[in-house]
């Protein structure tokens, strides 16, 4: 190597090493500065000069000692930036309210139970988190989260001011572990530039099976790929017809399954039939992966979506005219699903006191309402039943007369499994042409091995 | 101790102080965590209560379960059958066409290795929307007056080969690159003395180039049916496994008992992991018989 290249070497590793440090020096911090000692110091003397006294300060720097907060963790997934915004607004509101408490919000982006069920098992799950009510079960039985009755009674938090159905569905053995935060119903959304077209009169809460049949037959334009009825092979959809022809999914303790049962197969023929008929449509019929989507290109003129299907339109498709009413009535009635999701408690958290503050605040009067003028779904508390803003938004008030009949979605220890055999059943009647009543009995078959095997 | 003893033994210490960083690592995440799921696949876990000894009765019940013996295992099988042979027979012919003096020699090898560096999330994206029932593909054949009415995602019959294909134009790529490389260090005197001889491209490209290309050829097909028996990501992105377990992967299996389940299924998983390991090493060994019959040369 010649000199000047080494030369050249050298500088140059003197200035990255400059610049590194220069990186590496820390973010000026806040820090208070307080002159804590004044030492005197004497100085030597010379004869010479007469007695000379410096003074030296010396400076210790101290930090101020704030008072401990306390720390708490809070972690959901998210449906939306827009939903994110209006949880962290309200942690922000709450944070003003009890300077004390911090809470860190973790949202949980992709995959949220594997990833809460890992945490859960490594002892490193947040204080609080979303509970849906359809794993629930499980976690209940495993007894990893906190009963709520006591903090409930010390801070005059009644079961009866939320909505019943939503606060027993997280009870177990008698006991509170969730605080419902939101709920969801289906309910039928139907396009009305269609209906006008068709000339038919728009659907009403007292539509049955019938009324639904002849209006999705008057709709459809199969060859133009227009359907009257969006009949997706979706364990969140088809249930709500079974209860409406007065089965069930599950026995009342769910040891087992009644997929078998002539009503749930009456159910299936029914609601398989729209598609049989040409009237009818599974998503990728139209080329899409969701229903909502064909609801809002109009490929679909009626689906059963919950609340979640607002936004989506408003973004995506703000020129469609829709309106929603209650599900139609079967042969025994009414019948619907319900989806909530419950704030709750780990066992191990270390602050609970703290953690159930936030909770209070965040399922309170004040927060709440917040969340129902917000649109994004329906509060859990009572009180707010009778809110102006449910007179005015028809769709919400649709999908909340919906809790009125509805059943928890929710299917025990096993609820992955039943929603998976019903959504097969499905499929073999539409794409393999078995009929509703084998589909049915196999998947019920299936479903006990399945139990059996836990 | 002798010093040539000593010195010995100097340089095994100072080789594993070197190693030890990654042997840490090994040892944590590979070696004890497949130890771990080998105690796990003999009880029955669900993360939140402590494994519970159940002897063999996951392996049994792997025999008796129908998503495994008539889905999941066949697919696995017919995606590995189909797979690895088209893709490692295309991406040779690719890697010796792009070998030979052709105009836009380096744009083609480029083009050709784009999907290589793309996500295969994006990738299945993609080819969801072009295999759509209204998509690109439909819209093609029916320019062409050929059917177009094909769901191919929801459709039992058609789902597992659009899987396929997506995944044999995805990794096309990165095997050419490596047939490419192999390619050129064959030394140019063999096609030399082959020409004299009078031996005709094809021949030349049969018993002198694929020959030679033998130990490439196993490790490209040892990597092909590893990724194969292993697909998960485009089954998790296109099809979840449907319609009806038509693209079920043991996998995507294996996936779906430990993670998705509402009451996990850790112990059960872990058996089928280690089903699925054993296939894998019982096809890597069949392969290296065949691949390496005769020594060359």
């Amino acid at each position: 190597m010649s000199e000047r290249k080494f030369l050249t070497l050298v500088t140059l590793l003197i200035l990255a090493s400059l610049l590194a440090t220069a990186c590496a020096t820390p973010t000026p911090q806040v820090v208070k500065e307080t002159v804590v000692v004044t030492k005197e110091v004497p100085v030597e003397v010379t004869k010479m000069v007469t007695k000379v006294v410096t003074k030296e300060v010396e400076k210790v720097v101290t930090k101020e000692v704030e008072k401990p907060r306390i720390e708490v963790r809070l972690s959901g997934w998210t449906a939306s930036p827009e939903e994110e915004n209006l949880l962290r607004a309200s942690l922000y509101e709450f944070s003003l309210q009890n300077p004390d408490i911090i809470v860190k919000y973790e949202p949980i982006t992709a995959d949220y139970w594997p990833k809460i069920k890992t945490m859960v098992a490594s002892g490193t799950e947040p204080d609080i988190y979303y509970m849906d009510i359809f794993q629930f079960p499980f976690f209940a039985q495993q007894e990893v989260l906190l009963p709520l009755d006591d903090f409930m009674s010390k801070s005059g938090v009644k079961k009866e001011d939320f909505i019943e159905s939503l606060i027993n569905a997280f009870t177990y053995n008698g006991k509170v572990y969730g605080i419902p935060k939101d709920f969801n119903t289906l309910a039928l959304f139907y396009n009305k530039k269609m209906f006008d077209e068709a000339g038919l009169d728009y659907p009403t809460d007292d539509w049955t099976w019938d009324d639904l049949k002849a209006a999705a037959k008057a709709l459809s334009k199969p060859e133009e790929n227009i359907y009257g009825f969006g009949v997706p092979p979706d364990a969140g959809r088809f249930p709500i017809f079974v209860f409406q022809n007065g089965g069930r999914i599950m026995t009342e303790d769910f040891s087992d399954t009644m997929l078998d049962s002539p009503e749930a197969i009456e159910a299936a023929e029914f609601y398989t039939s729209f598609r049989k008929e040409g009237i009818g449509a599974i998503p990728s019929d139209v080329g899409v992966d969701w229903q909502g989507t064909g609801f809002g290109q109009g490929s679909l003129a009626m689906v059963l979506e919950g609340g979640w299907l607002v936004p989506y339109l408003k973004n995506q498709f703000p020129d469609v005219e829709f309106d929603a009413v209650t599900p139609p009535a079967g042969p025994k009635g009414e019948g619907n699903l319900v989806f909530t999701v419950a704030y709750v408690i780990s066992k191990n958290c270390k602050n609970p006191e703290a953690a159930w503050k936030v909770i209070e605040y965040l399922t309170g009067l004040e927060n709440q309402t917040k969340v129902l003028h917000s649109g994004f779904a329906l509060p859990t508390r009572k009180a707010l039943l009778d809110d102006p803003y449910l007179k005015e938004n028809t769709v919400a008030a649709a999908i909340f007369r919906g809790a009125e009949f509805a059943t928890p979605f929710m299917w025990g220890l096993y609820g992955s499994d039943v929603n998976e055999e019903m959504r097969k059943a499905l499929e073999r009647i539409y794409l393999e042409d078995v009929s509703p009543e084998e589909a049915m009995k196999d998947a019920a078959k299936k479903l006990r091995e399945i139990f059996k095997g836990g | 101790m002798s010093p040539r003893l000593r010195r010995k033994l100097g340089e095994w210490l100072t080789a594993y102080v070197f190693l030890s960083p990654y042997l840490f690592v090994f040892g944590t995440f590979t070696v004890f965590a497949v130890g771990f799921a080998f105690y796990l696949s003999f009880t029955k876990y669900n993360l939140f209560s402590p494994p519970k000894w159940i002897g063999f009765a996951n392996y049994t019940r792997l025999l008796q379960d129908e998503d495994f013996i008539k889905h999941a295992l066949p697919n696995t099988l017919k995606y590995v059958a189909v797979v690895v042979p088209v893709q490692t027979v295309i991406s040779l012919i690719v890697a010796f066409a792009l070998d030979q003096e052709i105009k836009f020699r380096r744009l083609f090898r480029t083009l050709f290795y784009v999907p290589s560096v793309t996500s295969s999330v994006v990738i299945s994206l993609i080819f969801m929307w072009m295999f759509n029932k209204v998509g690109a593909v439909n819209s093609l054949l029916k320019m062409l007056g050929l059917p177009s009415h094909i769901d191919w995602l929801n459709n039992i019959h058609t789902a597992l080969p659009t899987i396929m294909a997506v995944n044999i134009w995805s990794t096309i790529g990165t095997m050419m690159i490596i047939f490419l490389a192999a390619l050129q260090d064959i030394p140019v005197t063999y096609y030399e003395a082959a020409m004299i001889d009078g031996a005709n491209r094809f021949q030349i490209f049969r018993y002198i180039t694929v020959p030679l290309l033998r130990p490439v050829i196993f490790f490209v097909v040892t990597m092909g049916l590893i990724g194969c028996f292993q697909v998960f990501d485009q089954i998790y992105v296109m099809t979840a496994g449907g319609p009806l377990g038509s693209t079920l992967t043991i996998a995507y299996l294996i996936y779906k008992n430990a993670f998705q389940s509402t009451t996990p299924r850790m112990g059960y998983a872990s058996a089928m992991a280690f089903v699925l390991a054993v296939m894998i090493f019982v096809a890597t060994m069949l392969q290296r018989r065949i691949i390496e019959t005769e020594p060359y040369e």
